[in-house]
This record gives C-alpha cells, sequence and structure tokens, in this order.
C-alpha cells in the first residue's frame, strides 16, 4: 500500500514542484531582462560545466575544507535529482539507477554533514538566515531519499515503518523539494545554483575563463541618454544575473580593505542590495555583516526598500559606499561566482560623477584640474618635464621621431618622491644602453583615476589624446613605472585603437638582467618585503617579475602573509584618496602592519601611488623603496653605470 | 644712540699706524713665541665677511670705529621741502589711508603721482583726498603736496556711494590732469571704478608700470601686459612706482567746498566677528597648525584660541581624525600664505613644505631638532610641544596689558 | 554666526547671473571662470527656479560652447547667448537686455579672466541702470522685496566680513571667497540648450586697438632701497646678507616661548 502510494506521490510533487520551479525561473529570467541588452554568448552556455569544474573551482579550492565539502554536496545534488527525475518523473527503473540515487544522496548526505559542521560556529564573513538553514534541509532531502531508496534496493522490507515513515518521508521530501526546487528559482539561498550555472555560461566577461584575463573596464557610450546606473534597470542583463549567482560566502568581505579598515563598504552587502534593487524586498533580510558604521535596518522602510525600481544611491546604498572602493578588485580575485563588483561600483560611480555631478572629496577639484591642465593637481602642462631638466632625455617630436622605448612619465612627474623612482629608472635604462625618448610636455594623465571617479568623458578624452599623440611617433614598447598607467595603456586603450606592447618597468628590466644587459650586485643583505601593487598583481598578473628582480639582488623576500593575489591594496586605487571616505582606521597602516610584521626593514613597491600611500604612515616604519631605486642601488660596479649616465648625452 | 659717527682722522691715523706712540693694538697681533721670535697670528688678522670670505679691512675704517669715532648726537637729517607754489595742474590721489594710516600702497600711488607732477616742464602738485581721521606720522614725506580731508561722520563707514559724489565733485572743481587710485581690496578698487563709470571714463586697471606716455597694466586677470596711452584715472597696482623718499611735502590743508549729494544705496552694518577657525585656510594671516607630535589637543586648540589663530593641521592628524578634513594644510589639502605659521609638532613631509612655501614667517614647535620643519623655520622651539605651549599661553596671560597696547596700532594687510 | 543664514529671503526674487569664458591661468585654457561660476552656484543657492543666466560673446567659437556646456552641467537647462561679435564691448547689448528683464538682482564676478580684465562692467551697469554695486560679496544673507531691501556679506582681507544692507534691485560682484561652485556634470551639460538672441546694437572697441597686448612679464621684486651717501655704504649693502637666511633654534622653553611672542608681535599677528 505505502510502497505504491509514496512514489505516486512523490511523482506527482516532484512534478508540481519541477512546474513551479519553471514558472519561478521564467521570472527570475524577466527579472534579469530588465537589464539593458549586453551581448549573448550562447557557445558560455556549453562551457558551464567545465567553467565550474576547472575556472570556479580553482578559486573555491584555496578553501579545501569547503571545497571538498562543495563537490561532495553538489555532486551529491547534482546525481540525486538526475536519478530522481529519472525514476519518479520518466518512470525509468532498475536497480542501477536506486542504487545511483542511494549513493548519490549518501554523498549529498555526508557533503551536506560537513556543511552543518561549518555552520556550528560560523565564522563573521559568511551570512545566516537562510543560509543557516540550509545544510538542515540538505540533510532532509539527501536522508530522505536516501532511505525512500532503501526499499527498492531491497536492503530493506518493503513496508519498513508504515505509515509513520512515509508520512515523515513525504514531509521531508517536499521541505527538500521546496528548498531545492523552488528555492532555486524563487529566491532561495539554492538561487545561486541556477543562476549562478547561468552566470558561468553567459559572463560578460567570457576572456575570463580558461586561465585569461579581463580587468579592463567596459568604455561607456557618452550620447546616451542616461550614463551610467542610477537604478538596478540600468545594469547589463548579464550583471543583474550575476547579482544573483552570489552564494553570500563572504569571501569579497575577508578580502575587502575599505571593510577591513571600517569604511562602510561590504562587496557582499553591496551585491545583495543589488538584488533587492532588481528583485524587490528589503535589506532588513541581509543576515551578513553590514556596511560598517551603517546599520541595516535603522533606516527607515520607505526609503530602504526594494519593490518597484528604485534609484540605488542614497535610497538603496549610502553614497559613501561606493565611494569606499579602492577598485583594488580583491573581491572580484576571490569571488568563487566570478561576480565583478569593481565594474557595478564604477558603473554607479559613473551615475553619480556625470549626472549627478557628486563625485566627493577633492573629486571634484581633481576632474576639473584634469580637464584644465591634464594632471590631477592642477600644475602647468609645460612644466611636466622639469623634474628631468637635468637628465637629457631625448623626447619625441623635439630630438627623436623614433626610438625603441617609449618611457611613459606618468603624474610621478610632478611628486618630488616619485621623482628618485624615474630618475633612478633613466639611470637603469642607460645603464642597459636602451635607445629610448619621452613624449615630454604632450604626455597626458592616463586618464585611470578620472575613469575610476566616474567621468568617463574625461577619461576618454585623455586616451585619445594620447593615442593621437603617440600615434606621431615610432617606438616599439612602452615602458612605464606607473601600474596604472600600465593598466590603462595596456587594456583600456584598446578601445579606442590603442594597441600597444606595454611593459612595466620591473618586467622590462627582469628580461634585461636575464639576458645580462644589466647586471646586478647580489652581495649586500637586505631584510626586505614586497608589496604587490593591485594594478600590477591582480589586474595584470605580474607577481614574478618584480620578485626575480629582487633575487637578483640577492635578497631573501620575507613574503608577507597576504601577498601575490591576496596582497592587500595601499589605499591608494580607484581615487579612495581622492574622495577620502572616513573609517575607523586607513588602508595604508593596516598594510604597513602587514610589513611590520615580517620584520623587514624595507618594503619595496612598483607603484608610484603604493609608494605615496606607505611613505604617508607614520614613522618608526620600514623604509619605502621603489625596485627601481633598489636596483640602482645593487647595479653592479664594474659597469660604472654613472658615468655612462652622465657622458651619455642624447642628440 | 646715533649710527652716524663722525670722523676723528688723527685717532684712525694712529690706529693705523703702529708705530705712533700712541698706538695701542687693539688685540695683540704680534706675540713672542715660545722661541722667542716674534710671531704674528695671521688668523687673527681681518674678519669674516658676509659672504664667508676673510677680508682684511686696511683702511682702519674697523680700528677706528672701536677707537677713535665718537659718536655724534643723532641729527634728523632734514629733507629738502619740495614746494609746488603755483602749480600749473593738479594730481588727485584718494588714498586708502585704512585707520588713517598710508599703507605702502598708498605711498606707492603718491609717489607714482609725484613723478607724474614733476615729469615735464610744467610743474603739478599732488593733492590727496583723505577719508575718515588721519593718524598717520609720516605724512610729510609721503608727497603730498595739498591735502583735501572730508572727515564727518559718516565717513567712519563704508560709505563708498558718498565718496564716490565727493570726488567727482573734487574733479569737476579741481579739474586734475590725472587721478589715481590704489587698485586694492581696501577701497580703492572699488571707489575708482565707482568714479569712472560716474564720469564716463575710462579706467586703466591694474597699472604697474608707466613710462613716458605709456603705461602698462595687467589684463587677463594677471596673465596679459597690456601696453597702452597714458589715460585719466589710473588704479594702479603696488609697487607701481617707488615711494617719496627724498623730499618733504607741504600737506597744505586745501579747502574746497564739496557738498555733494547723491543717494546712498548701501548701508554698512558693520564687520562681523568672524571665528578665526571659520576663516578659510588659504586666507588665513595667522595659522596655528598642528601635526602627529601632539599629545594634548585640547591645549593645542586652548592655544589657538588665546592667541587668535586658524587651527590648521599636517595630514597625519587629519587621518588620525583630530581635525577635520578641510583643515589639512599642504599640496594634498590647502596651499596657504599666512604671514606667520607655527607649526607645533609636524616634521615636515615634503608635500606639507609645498604647502607652506609662501608662508612669509614659520614658527617651528617640535621634539626633533634634525626635522625638515625646523630647517625650514625661521624660529624653532625644540622641546615638549605641551610645555611650550603652555609657557606661551603663560606670556599671554601675563602679557595681556602689553598686547592691548600693542593692538591700538591699526594692521592692515 | 556666519552660518546663520535666515531664510527670509522672499519668493519670486528676479535674478539674473552673466557668466563669462574663464582661462586657466597656468594652461591658458578655457573654463568657467571661476569667480562667474561662483556667482552663478550663489543664485542657483537662492533663486534656482526665477534664475536667468546670460553670456555676452561670440558662438562662433566652440571652446566658448565647451564652457557655456560646462555652465550648464550645474544643472542648467537653458542658457541665454547674446550673440556678441568678437572685439566688441559687451557693455551695451547686456544694458538692453537687462532694461528688458528688470532684475531685482545682477550676480557677475569681480572681472573676467581675459581680455581687458578691468573689472568695470557691473560699475557700468549699475551706473547705467541706476542700480545700487556691491562689490566682493560672499553670500546674500536675505532679500525682501516688500521692504524693497537685502543684506549681503562682503569679503574683506584675511577672511574678514562685513555686513551691508542694500536698496534693490542691485548688482553684485561674487568675490572668491563665497561658496565654491558645484561640480560640472558631463549628462546635463551635454543635454542643455542654448538660447541664442542676436544683438542689434554693437559698439566696436577702438581704444583696444591701439593697445600692445604680451604675456605678463615677471615683476621684480622690490628691493630694499637702500639711500647710501657714501661708496663704501653702498659696498655694505650690496654685500649685506640676505635676512633669515637659517632661522634660530631654541632649546629653552620659556625662552622660546618668549622669542615666539616677540615674533607674533612683529609681525602684528596677535
Amino acid at each position: 500500500m505505502v510502497a505504491d502510494f509514496l512514489p505516486n506521490l512523490i511523482s506527482i510533487l516532484i512534478l508540481v514542484s519541477v512546474v513551479l520551479a519553471i514558472v519561478g525561473a521564467v521570472r527570475r529570467v524577466k527579472l534579469w531582462r530588465q537589464g539593458q541588452p549586453s551581448t549573448i554568448h550562447w557557445a558560455g552556455l556549453l562551457a558551464i560545466p567545465r567553467r565550474y569544474l576547472v575556472d570556479l573551482h580553482h578559486v573555491v579550492s584555496s578553501d579545501k575544507y569547503i571545497s571538498n565539502t562543495h563537490v561532495a554536496t553538489a555532486g551529491g545534488f547534482v546525481l540525486t535529482i538526475i536519478s530522481v527525475v529519472l525514476i519518479y518523473l520518466l518512470g525509468i527503473s532498475g536497480s542501477i539507477l536506486n542504487y545511483a540515487l542511494l549513493t548519490s544522496s549518501a554523498l549529498m548526505f555526508v557533503g551536506a554533514v560537513f556543511v552543518l559542521l561549518r555552520r556550528r560556529n560560523p565564522p563573521a564573513n559568511l551570512s545566516r538566515g537562510p543560509w543557516s538553514r540550509l545544510p538542515f534541509s540538505l540533510l532532509i532531502f539527501s536522508s530522505s531519499f536516501f532511505v525512500l531508496t532503501l526499499p527498492a534496493t531491497g536492503k530493506l522490507p518493503a513496508d519498513t515503518g508504515g505509515w509513520m515513515l512515509a508520512i515523515m518521508l513525504l514531509v521531508g521530501i517536499a521541505w527538500g523539494v521546496g528548498e531545492m526546487f523552488l528555492g532555486m528559482t524563487w529566491g532561495g539561498p539554492m538561487k545561486h545554483a541556477f543562476a549562478g550555472a547561468l552566470h558561468l555560461g553567459l559572463h560578460r566577461r567570457q576572456e575570463r575563463f580558461g586561465g585569461g584575463r579581463s580587468t579592463g573596464l567596459k568604455s561607456l557610450n557618452l550620447q546616451k541618454d542616461k550614463l551610467g546606473v542610477e537604478k538596478a534597470d540600468d545594469f547589463k542583463w548579464n550583471q543583474l544575473l550575476s547579482f544573483d549567482a552570489c552564494v553570500e560566502c563572504g569571501r569579497c568581505e575577508k578580502a575587502c580593505p575599505a571593510f577591513a579598515a571600517g569604511q562602510p563598504l561590504n562587496p557582499k552587502k553591496l551585491i545583495q542590495d543589488m538584488v533587492v534593487g532588481m528583485a524587490g524586498g528589503s535589506d532588513a533580510n541581509f543576515a551578513g555583516s553590514p556596511y560598517p558604521g551603517v546599520d541595516v535596518g535603522t533606516q527607515p522602510a520607505s526609503t530602504y526598500k526594494g519593490g518597484e525600481i528604485i534609484p540605488i544611491i542614497d535610497v538603496l546604498v549610502p553614497a559613501k559606499t561606493v565611494w569606499s572602493c579602492t577598485t583594488c578588485r580583491a573581491c572580484v580575485q576571490e569571488c568563487p561566482m566570478m561576480i565583478e563588483h569593481v565594474d557595478a561600483i564604477v558603473d554607479m560611480r559613473r551615475f553619480e560623477t556625470l549626472e549627478k555631478g557628486q563625485t566627493p572629496g577633492k573629486g571634484a577639484e581633481v576632474l576639473e584640474n584634469l580637464k584644465t591642465t591634464d594632471n590631477p593637481n592642477g600644475y602647468a602642462p609645460e612644466s611636466r618635464m622639469n623634474w628631468a631638466a637635468d637628465q637629457n632625455l631625448a623626447v619625441f617630436g623635439e630630438h627623436v621621431q623614433q626610438a625603441d622605448v617609449l618611457l611613459w612619465i606618468g603624474d610621478a612627474a610632478f611628486d618630488m618622491r616619485n621623482q628618485r623612482t624615474l630618475r633612478a629608472m633613466v639611470s637603469l635604462l642607460r645603464a642597459a644602453n636602451i635607445d629610448f625618448a619621452v613624449l615630454g610636455d604632450k604626455e597626458c594623465d592616463s586618464g585611470d583615476s578620472a575613469r575610476r571617479l566616474g567621468d568617463e568623458a574625461t577619461f576618454q578624452r585623455l586616451a585619445k589624446t594620447n593615442i593621437t599623440t603617440m600615434q606621431q611617433y615610432q617606438f616599439k614598447h612602452i615602458v612605464t613605472a606607473d601600474p596604472h598607467a600600465f593598466h590603462c595603456l595596456k587594456n583600456e586603450y584598446q578601445d579606442f585603437g590603442g594597441h600597444y606592447d606595454v611593459y612595466h618597468h620591473t618586467g622590462f628590466f627582469a628580461d634585461l638582467v636575464k639576458t645580462e644587459k644589466i647586471k646586478l650586485d647580489n652581495k649586500k643583505e637586505l631584510s626586505l618585503t614586497y608589496h604587490d601593487p593591485c594594478y600590477l598583481g591582480r589586474y595584470n598578473g605580474e607577481y614574478d617579475a618584480p620578485r626575480y628582480l629582487l633575487e637578483a639582488m640577492g635578497i631573501q623576500i620575507k613574503e608577507m602573509e597576504r601577498s601575490k593575489t591576496k596582497a592587500r591594496c595601499c589605499g591608494g586605487g580607484g581615487g579612495a584618496p581622492v574622495t577620502d571616505i572616513p573609517g575607523t582606521q586607513r588602508i595604508p597602516d593596516m598594510r604597513m602592519d602587514d610589513a611590520k610584521s615580517t620584520s623587514a626593514e624595507i618594503i619595496a613597491v612598483g607603484c608610484p601611488q603604493c609608494s605615496l600611500m606607505l611613505e604617508g604612515v607614520v614613522e618608526p616604519r620600514p623604509d619605502v623603496k621603489d625596485i627601481a631605486e633598489l636596483m640602482l642601488d645593487a647595479l653592479s660596479v664594474q659597469d660604472s653605470p654613472l658615468e655612462i649616465s652622465l657622458v651619455e648625452t642624447h642628440p | 644712540m646715533s649710527d652716524i659717527f663722525r670722523r676723528d682722522p688723527r685717532a684712525e691715523w694712529i690706529a693705523r699706524n703702529r708705530l705712533h706712540p700712541q698706538h695701542v693694538p687693539q688685540e695683540p697681533l704680534v706675540l713672542r713665541g715660545p722661541t722667542g721670535l716674534l710671531r704674528k697670528n695671521p688668523h687673527k688678522i681681518g674678519f669674516i665677511g658676509p659672504n664667508g670670505i676673510k677680508r682684511i679691512d686696511r683702511s682702519g675704517a674697523s680700528n677706528a670705529n672701536q677707537l677713535g669715532r665718537k659718536a655724534a648726537k643723532q641729527v634728523e637729517v632734514e629733507l629738502p621741502l619740495h614746494q609746488v607754489d603755483s602749480p600749473d595742474f593738479n594730481i588727485l590721489v584718494a588714498v586708502d589711508a585704512v585707520g588713517g594710516r598710508l599703507s605702502s600702497h598708498d605711498r606707492d600711488t603718491l609717489g607714482l603721482a609725484h613723478t607724474l607732477a614733476n615729469k615735464g616742464d610744467e610743474k603739478g602738485a599732488v593733492i590727496a583726498v583723505f577719508f575718515d581721521d588721519i593718524t598717520e606720522e609720516n605724512l610729510e614725506t609721503a608727497g603730498i603736496d595739498s591735502l583735501i580731508h572730508f572727515d564727518d561722520k559718516g565717513y567712519k563707514s563704508y560709505n563708498p556711494e558718498q565718496r564716490c559724489a565727493d570726488l567727482c565733485e573734487l574733479v569737476t572743481t579741481l579739474r586734475p590732469k590725472h587721478i589715481l587710485l590704489p587698485d586694492s581690496i581696501n577701497g580703492g578698487a572699488d571707489l575708482g571704478r565707482r568714479l569712472a563709470a560716474k564720469m564716463n571714463v575710462r579706467p586703466a586697471c591694474n597699472v604697474w608700470k608707466v613710462t613716458g606716455d605709456q603705461l602698462i597694466c595687467r589684463g587677463g586677470a594677471g596673465k596679459t601686459d597690456i601696453t597702452r596711452p597714458l589715460s585719466k584715472l589710473l588704479l594702479v597696482m603696488e609697487e607701481c612706482s617707488e615711494p617719496v623718499s627724498d623730499t618733504r611735502h607741504q600737506n597744505m590743508p586745501l579747502s574746497v567746498d564739496v557738498n555733494a549729494q547723491c543717494q546712498l544705496k548701501i548701508q554698512d552694518l558693520g564687520n562681523i566677528s568672524v571665528d578665526p577657525n571659520e576663516i578659510n585656510l588659504a586666507e588665513a594671516g595667522f595659522i596655528l597648525s598642528g601635526g602627529n607630535g601632539i599629545t594634548d589637543w585640547p591645549k593645542f586648540h586652548l592655544a589657538a584660541k588665546t592667541l587668535g589663530a586658524t587651527e590648521g593641521a599636517s595630514r597625519v592628524a587629519v587621518d588620525d581624525g583630530f581635525m577635520p578634513r578641510e583643515r589639512q594644510v599642504g599640496a594634498t589639502g590647502t596651499w596657504v600664505t599666512a604671514k606667520v605659521y607655527i607649526a607645533v609638532g609636524i616634521s615636515g613631509a615634503i608635500q606639507h613644505m609645498q604647502g607652506i612655501g609662501q608662508c612669509h614667517k614659520v614658527v617651528a614647535i617640535n621634539s626633533d631638532d634634525s626635522c625638515d620643519m625646523v630647517k625650514r623655520a625661521d624660529l624653532s622651539a625644540i622641546g615638549d610641544s605641551s610645555e611650550i605651549l603652555d609657557e606661551l599661553l603663560n606670556l599671554m596671560q601675563g602679557d595681556t596689558g602689553l598686547s592691548e597696547q600693542g593692538n591700538t596700532e591699526v594692521k592692515y594687510a | 554666526m556666519l552660518k546663520d543664514i535666515s531664510k527670509t529671503t522672499s519668493k519670486n526674487i528676479k535674478m539674473s547671473v552673466l557668466i563669462s569664458v574663464g582661462e586657466h591661468p597656468l594652461s591658458a585654457r578655457p573654463r568657467r571662470a571661476e569667480q562667474d561660476a561662483r556667482a552663478l552656484e550663489l543664485g542657483l543657492k537662492l533663486a534656482p527656479e526665477s534664475l536667468k543666466i546670460l553670456y555676452a560673446g561670440s558662438t562662433g567659437d566652440s571652446a566658448a560652447t565647451e564652457v557655456l556646456k560646462e555652465y550648464m552641467g550645474m544643472g542648467i537647462d537653458q542658457l541665454e547667448v547674446l550673440d556678441v561679435p568678437p572685439k566688441t564691448d559687451v557693455t551695451l547689448p547686456l544694458l538692453e537686455k537687462l532694461q528688458q528683464d528688470c532684475p531685482d538682482v545682477v550676480l557677475t564676478g569681480i572681472r573676467a579672466e581675459n581680455g581687458e580684465s578691468s573689472g568695470m562692467l557691473p560699475y557700468l551697469l549699475s551706473e547705467q541702470l541706476n542700480m545700487a554695486m556691491v562689490p566682493a560679496i560672499t553670500d546674500i544673507l536675505c532679500i525682501d522685496k516688500t521692504t524693497g531691501f537685502a543684506e549681503v556679506l562682503q569679503a574683506l582681507p584675511r577672511g574678514q566680513r562685513r555686513k551691508v544692507k542694500v536698496n534693490l534691485p542691485f548688482i553684485a560682484s561674487v568675490d572668491m571667497a563665497a561658496a565654491a561652485p558645484r561640480q560640472s556634470a558631463y549628462g546635463s551639460a551635454m543635454r542643455g540648450h542654448l538660447k541664442i538672441d542676436p544683438v542689434t546694437r554693437t559698439m566696436h572697441d577702438a581704444e583696444q586697438e591701439q593697445w600692445q597686448i604680451s604675456p605678463a612679464q615677471a615683476r621684480p621684486k622690490r628691493l630694499k632701497i637702500v639711500k647710501a651717501k657714501t661708496a663704501a655704504d653702498r659696498f655694505k649693502a650690496a654685500t649685506a646678507k640676505v635676512q633669515g637666511g637659517s632661522g634660530k633654534v631654541i632649546y629653552d622653553n620659556k625662552e622660546s616661548a618668549e622669542a615666539i611672542l616677540k615674533l607674533l608681535k612683529d609681525e602684528k599677528v596677535l
């Protein structure tokens, strides 16, 4: 009796929930379709399994515990679903299938136990609420099907437990199926599986999969009626999809320097607020850490309410939240679902700057200076080369029309601290007999900070001006000491027709050392640590060249705990020093504490912004030195580089 | 004592002549050495000159200074009196005379007027117009031949319309060849332009040089020089000419019956007392700036209040939350132009030093005498900042009587 | 005290702001003129609805149009342009325009950032329109149309302020010490609308054609004048040590406090 009745009922139950799930899925897709059109990468859908198993797991596996747990749970779940659908919906039976269901649900059960264990004392970065319910739902789902299948495999007599067990199983399966099927498309924690899978396939940056990299910001059409993102439906549809993929694991929160410094930004909450903006509801349901200093739910419900599409900034999200970001990409790097937080933040900043004219702090002043003087601090454009008055540099258009290397100076030209780095670089290039020239006063700011402050118009003007200038001359490579300019020139000028072979000076010098054009003395003993600049490391994947150079000088790098992909930002990126959102502590101070804990006496850096931020930390602290400066100190004496650099003069 | 010495050639001669019986060497240049030989110490001869090079003065003046010269009683040098009895033309100068004193800008304007009056064969007279009281002590060296003084009660306040009407009537009566005003924020710029509009003449503004029949004035908000013919009404910049210094002038009071009536549309409601901390840092004249070395912030605020200084801060002090961001001084904060800048506990990061580049006097209060701020400072106090501020506060309290006396001097910026 | 701005400003105040194309002092690129932008900011604060923004100048210049757009980026839909040909005096067209409009308040900068930059325009307008003229204001505290008075704050040197009561209508030039202008937003700058009025009567500025205009020469710093009577005195004056080469360093607290106080008194800042 029970044995017949139960499978039928379960079939109906699963059929109903599958139908409901499909209805939910259609509704969810409709929500995403509120967004703006964007290229649909259909081919990506085929790549979902591979992307899940390779790219996603590559990120997840940095935490072995959760990666194994997820493999067991998700793998078990997928197999269970397939078996259940085959058995109960299509009516296919067979002992192999029953055994498959039995093992898969058992596998899922084991995974769910580990999920539960992790959730006993969850760290602060994990969300509670429905997410705390999930392990129980997983256990119930898997155990129900396990028990249900036992009789079919003959391990238990068919009528074991009688009605009592049957009802319990029914309730369990109803709960489990509800959570797993309906929750997937109606907004439960399992939403991540449905949206996440689609997101992996239809990701806005397809280049990121299969070991590629795509970090340049997307350019904005300035002719549009609305510039940037005001409301959730101003995002591209695939961005809205990506927000739904969030699993609230809080890895971004752990990595975010602004969050750690007590600035009102939590990338995880930001993404969830975007979901609220898209799907309605209230941020009061958010069960994770709030924006530091901004309490969840203390805002009147009328302002912090989703429902219909409402403006995001100052209604759903405080303006200072999006201005706290240093665009260091630590959150993007850490995100297992490959969500692009920085893109979303810059999109919202674009609306604030281009439409509302509300760039906070000194932002307005910096942007005005960039408009009128092409440098952020408003110095006279013709004083750009003043630092090199004694350097006899060859200038494109004045002395030469072509050279092997275009040395991109950047705004370090106006800063007395970073002029030291520039001088060191010039000496090194001369020691290696490199044929190089500079653009001189014709060079403009790369537009990095303007773009990240949301002023796409100024960025595009600067980019086009620089590209037009560079078109007039012949050179093979661009070398720069500024990773921000490096990133812009390499990745972001392409949209405007600027394709260059760009080197960061560490990469270029590493090649010179390898080919023995520069010989470094490796006798000095230095107690030194290296700080990875975000725009060199995470943005462009260059972790080895600076380390190679330091090791070539005979230095044993005392690595900080957060280094390479996990390196903490210095706080200088994305215009954060300009917008100056207060927190409970300063990001460079935290980074300096990281450095101090290695007991190194020197921090080597490869970025003018990093050296400014880190030198801004109150002494006593380790010395901050650019790698170029360290290299100049270690330049092998046989080459007598100083003589060369003094004697050699350009035409 | 006077700094003018009367020469005594005889004493000088004796000082020069070592063989003179009355010669007394001021210090034993020649000594008998241990071997019994006479030795002359060449290091003792001469003195170190201003650029660090040793100079030997063989004129005897240096010796004579100490020996033979007798200080003469100071005699006020009587400058020649410049008299214009029957002027061929007049030049009218309306001075700012804030608080009744001539500013250096006023004196430069009068100097230019004097030059213009004595340029050709004809001799002109400089007529200065004063509004409000005159408290200036050195009036006769300013170059004023005649003086017109409006000292009704109404002129004590800001009444540019009345002043303009008066000047306009003076112009019709006196028919001056030129009218000069200082192009200054203290009133001259406003008054001059009012007058120009009323008289319907085109003024030359921001004039900084007059050569012959041409003048050069700044245009384009200071970016260009415009060379143009000399005009009737000139609004002149500071240092447009040397002030008068070689002659005394008569300051003859000129009574002109001026009875200008005009509709007064502006009424002065008086100056507003401005809290020094409300003043924009870039404008502030006196800044007390605090940095990382400050341990006692309430005392710092008290000191700023007592001294009446505008508060500034270094970047670190702002970052640490002791001061608001708009108080940050430096290249990354506000570029300041204060007359006096006191840096308390600021070691002087390069960006900070850039920001205070235009300050006139810098005082450093710091515990480290090797820091960059001390190197830049005109005066450095080394020690614990709160103790030094304490001493300063004590002095201020004991000094109130004295400082009030000092305050009667009217300051002009 | 300064922040105590009573909101007694009457409704329906007719306000006009005169703007010009500025020039950056270092790069000489066209930009919003700093004082004019402050005048506009003040106007937007006081009468955002009834504000009229006037620009008199040539529209043929694309750089000028860019700058006008930047002004519109401050949140302005429409800007009136009196199309005055270059090298022509703008006073007359502005005068006629203002006679038509009859504004209660006209705001403008103290002086232009290019051209003659004499700062005469507001004075000429006030004289011709028989309006009061208040120079270098930082704020308007109240405008009362019923009594016909307004109270304004005037900037004095070193951050001091004077309160002035003035009859309506009046012209005021706005000082750099007034509130900084809001940021220009690219979106509204691009979408703003220029309403171009042709100008019938103009006055050619013939006098300016005689002038020679050159980049500003650096003015030498005035040296201390030494009225020396003898050659030795002149020699001494020429070789005298320049004051303030290196600072005095004092290690005693009491002594240093006294020295600081003396310096403050010498500089007359106490």
